[in-house]
């Protein structure tokens, strides 16, 4: 048993880390009894840590963003990690989908890419986009038109990205994947799109209608939100910068309102969140889309119609 | 204020979540602390670059080691930027026996940029260090950048090892009140 007294004339020294091992396992054993040191103790250290700022030194501006990367390359963000892993579930669940499919299967006809192996050509094109944005090598699809072949090579490519995107910096700038005018968004943004395309061509291949988690219903939703100022800018300027509100309800919904805080909004669109996801794949045109309008008709009609713009297609 | 205690406790608890905003959140409110501390000590422009890394990476990697009931979060990135600065100075000086101290010890003319957070703090810090007695300010100076312990403080002053130990707590606690007087640190 070490005095108290002794102790406490050791606070300073072991404020400084300046005392021996065995002197310092007294001084914690100490100070979980006495609440008297403890404060002392606390008092001192804190004094000690200000001690060497007597000059001020602001860091390098570059420094912020390498310790933020080489933070993130040790530890993923849970987001980033959660994000990663629904483009992994999606990517699962098409390889699944793929691996059970006869030669007449394959060629199963798309109202848009011809067939299956047209589906899944155009798909992998669009990652192709994402990955030459990260800078990762392309892996190029058979051109013989066999259908296990351009299997494994869109789930490389896809593999690649994963393994790519797993130590990127996801606030970093890239083009969305799609024809046309490509949004410059985040990386964040981007890998929601690509796990929200591979969902909508998985339903194109005549999977049974695969129900998407509620938690990436409500991101490819966000994102979709996040991209209609724009699109209805550049489709129907007479719309652009109007306050507008959308409402989903159901598995995965939310609400936004655009622009953010906007205090008044001249519309309030409700719809259910999944219906939404599908009008801004393209896979349901706007008119069949079950919805509800509370004051502006024509602003409501044209944010839906430019909604169904927003998808890869 | 920013940086009382159930802020620190909030930001633990996001860091812990995997909250990478709040990483970026204490960096922008610590990093120039944690920056000048490290230049202080290693007087090394790369040092304290690599320093202030391993402060913040190790805060990402192990929110859990930081202890709110034992102080503020900011106190504890100080002596943690200050104990990797120690040891990159150590290592220097194991490599190079015949390196002259790359820092100076005595409180040295303050190169103030206007408008840069922590200014205050840095000029009540320079004048209480400037006020001690001679024999206090040795002693705390000698632990504190060259890290050295209260016995080594002693023989390096040659004072009893008592006195060294007695000294460096009433250095402390007499900047303690300095910092309190001016609403640094509570009191």
């Amino acid at each position: 048993m070490v005095a108290h007294a002794d102790i406490s004339g050791m606070l300073g020294a072991w404020a400084l880390d300046g005392c021996s091992d065995t002197e310092a396992a007294a001084v914690r054993a100490h100070l979980a009894e006495c609440p008297d040191c403890a404060a002392q103790a606390r008092r001192l250290r804190s004094a000690a840590g200000w001690l060497g700022m007597d000059r001020v030194q602001p860091a390098p501006a570059g420094l912020r963003r390498s310790v933020l990367a080489a933070a993130r390359a040790r530890r993923p963000p849970a987001a980033w990690v959660t994000l990663t892993n629904a483009y992994a579930d999606q990517v699962a669940l098409l390889d699944a989908a793929l691996a059970g499919m006869s030669p007449a299967d394959w060629r199963r006809a798309d109202s848009r890419h011809g067939d299956v192996r047209g589906v899944l050509g155009h798909l992998a094109g669009n990652d192709a986009l994402l990955a030459a944005e990260l800078g990762l090598p392309a892996v190029p699809m058979p051109a013989t038109g066999d259908g296990p072949a351009m299997r494994a090579a869109w789930r490389a490519q896809a593999d690649a990205m994963l393994a790519g995107v797993a130590e990127a910096d996801p606030a970093r700038a890239v083009r969305l994947a799609g024809a046309g005018r490509r949004p410059v968004r985040t990386l964040r943004d981007a890998l929601v799109q690509r796990a929200f395309e591979t969902w909508t061509h998985r339903d194109d291949i005549g999977a049974t209608r695969p129900v998407a988690p509620p938690e990436q219903v409500h991101r490819i939703a966000g994102l979709a939100v996040a991209l209609l100022p724009a699109a209805l800018r550049a489709s129907d300027p007479a719309h652009a910068g109007r306050a507008w509100r959308l409402v989903l309800h159901g598995s995965g919904g939310g609400e936004w309102t655009v622009p953010a805080g906007a205090a008044r909004v001249e519309v309030t669109i409700g719809a259910d969140a999944v219906d939404f996801t599908r009008l801004a794949a393209n896979r349901r045109p706007p008119g069949t889309l079950p919805h509800t309008v509370t004051g502006d008709h024509a602003l409501a009609e044209a944010i839906l119609r430019v909604a169904t713009t927003l998808g890869c297609d | 204020m920013p940086g009382d205690r159930a802020d620190d406790v909030r930001l633990r608890e996001r860091l812990l979540a995997g909250d990478d905003d709040a990483l970026a959140e204490a960096y922008d409110r610590w990093s120039t602390l944690v920056y000048s501390l490290a230049m202080r000590v290693t007087a090394d422009h790369a040092a304290a670059e690599d320093v202030t890394q391993d402060v913040f990476v190790h805060l990402w990697q192990h929110p859990d080691r930081y202890d709110p009931d034992r102080g503020a979060l900011r106190s504890w990135l100080c002596l943690l930027a200050r104990s990797r600065a120690l040891d990159w100075l150590r290592r220097r000086r194991a490599q190079d026996r015949c390196h002259t101290a790359a820092a100076a010890i005595a409180p040295t003319p303050a190169e103030v940029d206007d408008g840069i957070l922590c200014q205050t703090e840095a000029k009540v810090i320079r004048e209480a260090v400037a006020s001690l007695p001679d024999g206090q300010r040795e002693a705390v100076l000698l632990a504190y950048y060259r890290g050295r312990t209260y016995r080594e403080v002693a023989q390096d002053l040659g004072i009893p090892e008592g006195t060294a130990k007695w000294r460096l707590r009433a250095a402390l606690s007499r900047l303690a009140d300095s910092l309190a007087d001016e609403d640094i640190l509570e009191r």
